[in-house]
């Protein structure tokens, strides 16, 4: 029975090519699948992590979250965060990423010196930054002293210590921009930047008409994707600030940290971590929409 | 046309200038730590600050005595290299499964994969905490490699590639008898060389760079690594900043020769991973 061998070996294949989707769909259902949807479970819950049965609580955590001032504040954080460093990364990588992708000596030097902070650890490179921004001895304050300028409380105070943490996110996450911009900037089709060039289009007036918005997919992408990463920004909160002074600092994701594990609310940080959610996929989708009509418009 | 000369050299200084700034705003920190790390405790404090290494080496040698960093060191490069190695088997399982192979709900799969990128780390460290707890893994290598052992990233960028090889090689050797774990292992990784040593370095770097998980997840020195480590000595010396200038110097050293090394790699893994992730 020819027919019914050929049925049994592909069942046979089938089942073999399952195997190889195995290892990596069991970790991520695990670690990934389930506990998405555990987290949510665990948001209709009031739990301390101890009590063995956390009771149902229904929407109360979400009454809660809404309700509570922290909340809302750590938002307006994590907005004034994104407003600080945002703008000025992808400026600041553009420029860099035009003047990176010219001809000139030495290219692959300046490149190198631009990305380092970006792979170097957080911690490590916060310990640093800590000495630079300290008030009485820190060099920050001697080069302010050197124009003249007075000397600031940096991450002392509550006023001065959120752009503290802009400038080390800045200093640390430019990198990443830049290469980025770089990629975009090397996949810009050729011929109409030359075909500018010949219509006596200037160098300024090439940037404008047709290098920016041509690059404008990398920019939507570079402003959601650093946003999205604002949302998460932990490490060097924790390091330099650790959320003060007086909560300064307390943005979303490091005030989702607190409550669970300082605090121990585990109920109410799943909540927090739901809105996380929410907020993250709307500005994927945002992404994703307009990704979708600059296809359109070419 | 002498006008244009000077515009143009002009240009090129102003170039050159821009450049140079945003060189040394980069590395200057980098330079800072190696100053401070080599200064006495006392020279520290002077103003203006000694822009200049004063070659005191004992920093070094009384922060590494401090804390276990040896034990941190290996607990680093163990668990990045377990996860490296996992996540490279995992993905080029399913990259091979997903690029080559022909099974019933092989689209749906992929679809369905492809969404959880959409889940932020962030919203499953309460989650995956509880669940380690229940299975008594706080506090284990286990606990910071097997949650990270597979990649979405990793598995998109090889199905990429393996559908971008001909089937045809495939099928001749499978009429040869060479089985499809076979040719994996002897014809499609071999082939596949670029981006496994592209996902080899974003995971790599990713976890040697962690914190939160491990911050989360690990009490013990034992098991804790560098950059864990780094933020416990910081807390306990918090303003010995000689010491703690050479503490971050060695635990960066490592990170940074490794760049230099494999720039390209570096700059390819993070904007591709970047551009799926």
């Amino acid at each position: 029975m020819p027919a019914r061998a050929a049925r049994i070996r592909r069942w046979r294949e089938n089942l073999g090519s399952y195997g190889f989707i195995t290892p990596a769909f069991v970790i991520l259902g695990a670690f990934v699948l389930f506990p998405f949807l555990f987290v949510i479970y665990l948001s209709f819950h009031h739990w301390n992590l101890i009590n063995p049965n956390p009771p149902w609580v229904g929407f109360t955590n979400y009454i809660d979250l809404i309700h509570s001032q922290t909340f809302w504040q750590s938002l307006l954080l994590t907005l004034y965060y994104i407003a600080g460093t945002v703008p000025a990364q992808i400026i600041l990588a553009l420029v860099l990423a035009l003047l990176l992708s010219g001809k000139i000596r030495g290219l692959s030097a300046f490149r190198l010196g631009v990305f380092s902070p970006y792979v170097t650890p957080v911690v490590a490179t916060t310990i640093v930054w800590l000495w630079i921004f300290n008030p009485e001895y820190g060099l920050l304050n001697y080069v302010l002293h050197i124009f003249h300028l007075p000397a600031l409380p940096w991450l002392t105070s509550p006023t001065y210590a959120m752009p503290g943490v802009m400038i080390y996110s800045v200093w640390h996450d430019l990198g990443f921009s830049i290469i980025i911009y770089l990629a975009g900037i090397t996949n810009l089709p050729r011929d109409i930047r030359e075909a500018a060039r010949i219509d006596g289009a200037g160098a300024w007036q090439e940037f404008w008409r047709v290098t920016w918005p041509l690059l404008t997919p990398t920019t939507f992408f570079l402003v959601v994707i650093n946003s999205i990463g604002a949302f998460k920004v932990f490490t060097q909160i924790y390091t330099l600030t650790g959320g003060g002074p007086v909560e300064s600092t307390t943005t979303t994701g490091f005030y989702l940290y607190q409550y669970a594990f300082t605090y121990f609310k585990i109920g109410y940080a799943s909540t927090v971590a739901v809105a996380l959610f929410i907020f993250i996929l709307i500005l994927t989708l945002v992404q994703l929409f307009l990704a979708e009509r600059r296809v359109h418009y070419q | 046309m002498n006008r244009d000369f000077a515009l143009k050299t002009l240009f090129r200084v102003l170039h050159y200038t821009v450049l140079s700034l945003a060189v040394i705003v980069a590395i200057f920190p980098f330079y800072w730590v190696v100053v401070t790390s080599l200064s006495t405790s006392s020279h520290v404090f002077d103003f203006p600050p000694v822009m200049v290494p004063l070659w005191h080496f004992h920093n070094y040698v009384r922060a590494w005595d401090e804390a276990p960093w040896a034990r941190y060191f290996f607990n680093t490069v163990f668990i990045a290299a377990v996860t490296t190695a996992l996540v490279i088997v995992t993905s080029s399982l399913a990259g091979f499964a997903f690029g080559q192979l022909r099974f019933p709900g092989r689209g749906a799969l992929f679809v369905l994969l492809l969404s959880l990128i959409m889940i932020p780390n962030e919203m499953l460290l309460i989650p995956n905490y509880v669940l380690l707890k229940d299975l008594n893994w706080l506090n284990t290598y286990q606990a910071q490699i097997i949650p990270y052992g597979a990649s979405v990233f990793g598995i998109f960028l090889l199905r990429q590639f393996f559908l971008s090889l001909p089937v045809e090689l495939y099928e001749a050797a499978a009429i040869d008898g060479c089985s499809r774990i076979r040719y994996l292992l002897k014809v499609g990784m071999p082939l596949a060389k670029g981006p496994i040593a592209t996902i080899a370095i974003y995971i790599f770097l990713g976890s040697w760079n962690a914190f939160l998980w491990p911050l989360i997840v690990t009490t013990s020195s034992s098991v804790q690594p560098i950059q864990v480590g780094l933020a416990t000595f910081l807390s306990a010396h918090g303003t010995a900043w000689t010491r703690l200038s050479a503490a971050s110097v060695f635990t960066t050293a490592p990170i940074m020769v490794l760049f230099l090394i494999l720039q390209r790699q570096f700059v390819e893994g993070v904007s591709q991973g970047a551009i799926k992730a």
